[in-house]
């Protein structure tokens, strides 16, 4: 397929979309469905166009077609066949179609799901995807061309190759789903703007894009969590979130698009929060557009920045044209979005969702805060002041717990108002068993932070199981099941509610993981093979020292016993000390990497990093960390994606 | 040989979407849907009440919400679904 059709379908594309947005505005002027048939056709055909300059990108970096500049940039013949599939988002033109790509799978998905149905709202929610989908094109197309030739006089027989860090599975799927997060979202903004411009603010708009928020909320959630794995298994610095600028780009829209997911459900049921949803999903959309910008825009130092680039300010203008379009118009339909409705009590659910919404934005604000600091000293100072963990963790682990906490008295919570009594039979349980956990962790021995972190997760997990064991007892009761079927079906007929449970028990394992960090241990040495170390009650000892060349990199490999302190055998650790494009002539392009090895248990990990290696006198120098409960956070992890995915699942009505 | 294929992929790419954006142009007119009472939301909207009541019930069952609020909101539902249905109903006939 010849690369020049890449580049016209995109032009096509572009042009598909200027007349998608007109047909549109027309067919609202003059109510001709001819014209609302031709615009929803001409919104298929700009996808249609999207697909096919993407497969042919993928093309072309499959069959390592060098006359092609990204190709050159991003694959070399020795880059394996999954890694050229995933160098499409590996530099900014590529990453950027990419962007496209899903956006018009979502397009398509919704026209399509939408043919016969929300006939009000889709006009505009056609244009504004055809919007959003005009920005990304126009950079594609004019500012950053992923199918531009490459720039040099003579026949280029080789490409630079992936970078090496990006040569890790975990990253051939991180992007992709944190992309399906990011541009999920862009639907649910779609019909928050046609809702805001049909002035139908009514709990239907919010039914029909519920399972839309989700689907991205999981993917986004999911993305997040990918990426932590990514950076914990190959960055090699033992953790797995550092609050660098480009994770909490992805952080900011998860904590607003949480809040809304809460909301929303008081909108359902009670037609409260019009104005406060619809300005969270237009502050979530805004943040993912944000997220990519920073990712992009190279404005931040970042472990993340692969792709650095000028595209900053085109970035921004579109950011602040999202928000200053979307807050004018719900300005102008503050009426329609006002709720009849008031909270009546302080302990009712409807307080407790909305608490939980204040504490989420405020988090999103402190992290917004932190990160964009920098470039605000160095605007209004002139010095750049980076600000670093300490700064986040000092504001954001309080908030973190205060959210915890929130996670296990909402559901015990009563719509309207909860009485005394109520109060005071919800509770005891819960709390009771919280205090027991409180006093059992002092007395082992934790402290502050820990021990709060550890009691409020058992006073979660109380309240979770109170609220099945209450819902099973109920179901038992009346319909005389036993006490597995009767699970079965209260999860089934309310796969929502008890899906929403298995996510909050997923963070509180999530939570636990992050408390073991308080107690992490770590120590770098040398060791001729041999010799033996200490760490955290471990004895290392070098066995062996050994090299191989594989398709890509040629590689030192350390063989390292492992024993406890009873000289017991714990397990062998293989980390690795990497050469990338070690067959390059100019030494200076060659790429060292350490490869790392961890013996993962529930209790703690053992994370081994190779750092460097003395060949002439074979010494390896290493870096060993023993990291506690590391284990939960991806735990949690499956489980929020189980419970997701358990309120997501359709249902027969 | 080489200048055929191109003919074709020319005609697939780009002749095809353009007659398939641009047929409904041709088409007699068509009345506008927009002002036609929107059946599947009607419907979904049913469903979606018969949920919430259902859920109401539970509630009420587990002891999250007292009897006078059960009967209060379980009365507003009962109202807003019967309208719901009344609208579904002439809409038939």
């Amino acid at each position: 397929m010849n690369p020049v059709a890449g580049g016209v379908a995109l032009n096509l594309a572009f042009g598909f979309s200027i007349l998608s947005i007109i047909t549109l505005l027309i067919f609202i002027r003059n109510g001709d469905m001819r014209l609302f048939l031709t615009g929803q056709r001409l919104s298929l055909g700009i996808s249609f166009f999207v697909f096919l300059s993407t497969f042919i990108l993928w093309y072309q970096l499959i069959i390592s077609n060098f006359d092609i500049d990204y190709v050159a940039r991003y694959t070399s013949l020795e880059t394996p066949f999954i890694y050229k599939i995933s160098a499409l988002w590996a530099g900014q033109s590529g990453s950027l179609l990419f962007w496209l790509f899903i956006l018009s799978i979502f397009a398509t998905i919704t026209v399509l799901q939408n043919q016969s149905k929300h006939h009000g709202l889709m006009p505009w929610v056609i244009i504004s995807l055809a919007i959003i989908q005009l920005f990304f094109l126009v950079l594609t197309n004019f500012v950053t061309n992923p199918f531009m030739p490459t720039d040099a006089d003579f026949v280029v027989k080789n490409g630079n190759g992936l970078n090496p860090l990006l040569q890790n599975i975990t990253m051939a799927i991180h992007p992709p789903t944190l992309y399906l997060g990011y541009v999920g979202f862009s639907v649910p903004f779609a019909f928050a703007i046609s809702a805001l411009m049909n002035r139908d603010t009514s709990p239907l708009w919010i039914q029909s894009i519920r399972r839309w928020t989700l689907v991205a909320w999981l993917f986004l959630s999911s993305g997040i969590i990918l990426g932590g794995w990514w950076a914990y298994q190959e960055l090699g610095w033992g953790g797995y979130w550092a609050w660098d600028p480009v994770e909490n780009a992805s952080f900011m829209p998860w904590l607003t698009a949480t809040a809304f997911l809460h909301s929303i459900i008081i909108q359902e049921k009670k037609d409260m929060l019009r104005l406060w949803n619809m300005a969270l999903i237009i502050l979530t959309f805004a943040l993912c557009i944000f997220g990519t910008f920073l990712t992009r825009s190279g404005v931040m130092s970042s472990v993340h920045s692969f792709t650095a680039s000028s595209l900053g300010p085109i970035f921004l203008t579109f950011v602040f044209l999202i928000l200053i379009v979307s807050f004018t118009l719900m300005f102008l339909r503050r009426s329609d979005l006002r709720s009849e409705k008031r909270i009546e009590s302080f302990t009712s659910r409807e307080s407790g969702f909305l608490f939980n919404n204040l504490v989420f934005v405020v988090m999103c604000f402190a992290v917004f805060w932190g990160t964009l600091f920098p470039v605000i000293s160095e605007a209004v100072r002139g010095t750049k002041i980076t600000v670093g963990p300490p700064f986040f963790n000092q504001i954001n682990v309080p908030i973190g717990l205060i959210l915890l906490a929130l996670t296990g008295v909402g559901p015990l919570l009563a719509w309207r108002n909860t009485s005394k009594q109520s109060l005071i039979k919800n509770f005891t349980v819960p709390i009771l068993s919280g205090l027991v956990a409180a006093v059992i962790f002092m007395a082992i021995g934790f402290k502050g932070s820990v021990v709060i972190s550890f009691s409020l997760s058992v006073f979660v997990l109380a309240t979770i199981s109170t609220e099945f064991m209450r819902g099973i007892k109920a179901r038992t009761k009346t319909f005389n099941e036993s006490i597995v079927k009767a699970l079965i079906t209260m999860i089934s007929k309310n796969r929502s509610r008890y899906g929403g449970y298995i996510v909050h028990v997923g963070i509180v394992f999530m939570f636990v993981g992050f408390t073991g960090h308080a107690f992490d241990k770590e120590k770098e040495f040398s060791l001729k093979i041999g010799q033996t170390d200490h760490v955290a009650g471990y004895e290392f000892t070098l066995l062996k020292l050994s090299e191989t060349e594989r398709s890509n990199h040629y590689a030192w490999i350390s063989d390292i016993r492992v024993t406890d302190n009873k000289g017991e055998f714990v397990t062998n650790l293989y980390p690795e000390k990497r050469i990338y494009f070690h067959k390059n002539p100019d030494v200076n392009r060659r790429q060292p990497h350490s490869e790392l090895d961890i013996y993962s248990t529930l209790n703690q990990d053992i994370y081994s990093i190779f750092s460097a290696i003395d060949n002439d006198n074979g010494i390896a120098f290493l870096k060993i960390m023993v990291n506690p409960l590391v284990r939960w956070v991806w735990i949690g992890g499956y489980i929020l994606v189980i419970g997701t995915m358990i309120a997501l699942w359709p249902r027969k009505d | 040989m080489h200048f055929i294929s191109d003919y074709i992929l020319v005609f697939i790419f780009f002749v095809l979407p353009v007659i398939f954006v641009i047929q409904p142009l041709f088409l007699n007119k068509i009345n506008n849907l927009k002002n036609k009472i929107d059946l599947p939301s009607l419907k979904r909207k049913k469903r979606l009440l018969y949920r919430q009541i259902k859920e109401l019930e539970m509630e009420f069952d587990i002891g999250n919400i007292n009897q006078k609020d059960f009967k209060i909101s379980r009365k507003e539902l009962k109202i807003e679904v019967s309208e719901v249905i009344t609208k579904l109903n002439s809409n038939k006939i």
